[in-house]
């Protein structure tokens, strides 16, 4: 009888199983490629010769038809969800951080802080920034602990639960503040300018007492970030031979393979970085951002870990154009000839270096313009504030000082009544002109180029 | 668990997803369509752009709940085994997408705008993609790309707009 009962008991409860069962069944068809296998070439890609005509790319196809794998389309066994905690202060070193509130959330399987990194500390030419701030904050945007939970949304609640205790420190904003003396060492170095470069070419001081008029003007620019549309993303399995799997969306792999390495300790042969197609780098991929992080979750977890940066971590975390502040002087002659240029910049690197140090050198080289000035000082520093740290974008630092150069062109176009064109095609450098460091340039079309594309777009008209 | 049956390019399908699951997730993660992708997840962006009932949503904006019923179709639906869709055609002949990040997007919101039927006019066309960013192109290709789409699907011509010159 007691048997009896039981064995009814359990047949209702593998029904009840079974019905349940019923309704978690995912679909086990995969889903239909939908396109046909052998689509002809684009006519595109076919013609000869191939200069004047409408271009295709190889890779054109499988964006449109949606079958390009992006890291976030991939998806591995087992595999976790990491999300990285931000400071959401700007300058703050940490009293304490209580990661235990978030290991015991639902599906939190490891958490890390910045003090398990075997080398906390990484950049393509200053190994300054943390890949999880364990002393002192230095921008609202620094990571402070990550979490790998079973799905995004239970790491991002997890988050949540991280304690972490601050104590303030002065804020440093404005990059001209930053250089003066007394201003606070954010790097505890003994300033905040941490590279500089100088141009002398002449004799500028000859050049000015030479020049009938003297134009002097400050430009600034502002920050900006690349936005693009795939977020930073990456996966990282740490396997049981000790070597480290990561696809990531980085563009630079072998500079990237190397700081994972160093990071890690591990020698590099150790690492091996797939690169996929990039959803858009613009410069903002080409260092390393959350992958010794993940790899070291999987070390932890034993289970392939994903990162994807939410939008706010894009903005607020990684790396972005850098703000200048450029002081020019010019001497001109009464005919519009330039006699004599000093050029000031101060880049703002915000809170680590990054590729602060190439990008003022670029910015230095250029800051002249394409134009012939026989006396020449350009003085260039990169300092340290706390605001998000600025690296590599599209033009290196060339777009910030042609901004510059151009609008002081203008300027004393106009106070000096010669025509903007004029007043450029006088001072253009000509075929065999030095560059401001002394390179003789060759094919030198700035003067055709000026001219054909005046006449383009109806500059003449337009004046009129 | 919240059990879901839709429509998914053409086939029934039956999803078990948590209640917060967007339509997004659900098509990436739960049916491997990952043509459709995450770009800002508030909506700014357009790249997780499909078609509901013939509307053009963001993904990640709706509930995959909300679906409950409806026919949803993918960038992977687009095309069949037979033929290549003259959208993704025209986007690949011109060269309109770079990264192709914003690709799956753009070219179901210009599905959607076609589907209209309307005569268009190249302002139209913009105004209607104008919830899809793209950070590559500049935008100029894959308005050709729509273009040249339009005419072949429609047959019909829109006139090419004088470049301004005072």
């Amino acid at each position: 009888m007691v048997d009896e009962v039981k064995v009814a008991e359990k047949t209702e409860k593998l029904e009840s199983l079974r019905k349940i069962d019923d309704n978690l069944r995912l679909p086990s068809v995969p889903e239909r490629i939908a396109f046909p296998k052998e689509i002809g070439v684009s006519a595109a890609r076919m013609q000869t010769p191939a200069v004047g005509q409408r271009a295709t790319r190889p890779d054109g196809r499988m964006h449109g038809l949606g079958q390009t794998k992006y890291i976030d389309d991939m998806f591995f066994p087992g595999m976790i969800h990491a999300k990285i905690k931000r400071a959401g202060i700007a300058h703050a070193k940490i009293k304490s951080i209580d990661v235990s509130e978030a290991e015991k959330m639902p599906g939190v399987m490891a958490t890390l802080i910045g003090s398990e990194i075997p080398v906390n500390s990484f950049g393509p030419s200053l190994q300054d920034q943390p890949l999880l701030a364990d002393d002192v904050v230095r921008h609202a945007g620094d990571g402070v602990a990550a979490v790998a939970a079973v799905t995004e949304q239970q790491a991002l609640d997890a988050l949540d639960k991280i304690k972490i205790e601050y104590e303030e420190l002065p804020n440093v904003f404005d990059p001209v503040e930053a250089m003066k003396e007394n201003a606070y060492k954010i790097h505890n170095n003994e300033s905040n300018v941490y590279a500089t470069k100088t141009i002398m070419k002449g004799d500028v001081e000859k050049g000015f007492a030479d020049s009938n008029f003297i134009f002097e003007r400050t430009f600034t620019t502002q920050m900006v970030e690349h936005v693009p549309m795939e977020p930073h993303a990456s996966i990282g399995q740490w396997d049981a031979n000790g070597r480290v799997t990561l696809h990531s969306s980085l563009g630079r792999i072998t500079l990237g393979r190397a700081d994972i390495a160093r990071t890690l300790e591990l020698p590099i042969n150790r690492v091996r970085v797939i690169a996929t197609i990039v959803g858009g780098n613009f410069g903002g991929k080409n260092e390393i951002t959350t992958e010794p992080i993940i790899a070291l979750l999987s070390k932890k977890t034993g289970r392939p870990v994903k990162c994807v940066f939410t939008r706010e971590d894009e903005f607020i975390s990684s790396t972005t154009r850098h703000p200048f502040v450029m002081e020019y002087k010019t001497g001109m002659s009464k005919e519009g000839k330039i006699m004599a240029r000093k050029v000031r910049l101060i880049c703002d690197g915000g809170a680590y270096c990054s590729w602060s140090e190439t990008t003022l050198g670029k910015a230095c080289i250029l800051s002249a313009g394409p134009y012939n000035i026989e006396n020449l000082h350009v003085d260039a520093y990169a300092v340290y504030t706390t605001k998000t740290m600025t690296g590599a974008m599209r033009g290196f630092g060339a777009p910030q000082v042609c901004f510059a150069y151009e609008s002081h062109m203008d300027d004393m176009a106009a106070e000096l009544g010669i025509e903007p064109l004029e007043i450029r095609l006088q001072n253009a450098f000509n075929e065999g002109s030095a560059s401001p460091t002394g390179q003789v340039l060759e094919a030198v079309v700035v003067r055709d180029s000026l001219e054909m594309a005046t006449e383009r777009f109806g500059w003449k008209e337009w004046q009129r | 668990m919240t059990d879901i049956a839709l429509i998914v390019n053409g086939e029934n399908k039956t999803v078990s997803v948590p209640p917060e699951t967007t339509l997004l997730k659900m098509l990436r993660e739960n049916l491997n369509y990952t043509g459709s992708k995450l770009g800002c997840d508030v909506g700014d962006c357009g790249a997780c752009t499909v078609l509901v009932d013939g509307l053009a949503v963001n993904a990640c904006l709706i509930l995959a709940a909300q679906a409950e019923g409806k026919e949803v179709l993918t960038i992977e639906g687009l095309s069949t085994l037979e033929k290549y869709h003259p959208i993704q055609k025209a986007f690949e002949d011109v060269a309109a997408l770079q990264c192709g990040f914003c690709g799956p997007g753009m070219i179901m919101a210009t599905k959607a705008l076609i589907d209209q039927d309307q005569d268009l006019t190249k302002q139209e066309i913009k105004d209607a993609l104008s919830g899809n960013l793209c950070r590559c192109t500049g935008y100029t290709k894959i308005i050709e790309g729509v273009v040249d789409a339009y005419q072949e699907i429609t047959g019909k011509k829109i006139p090419a707009t004088k470049p301004r010159v005072a």
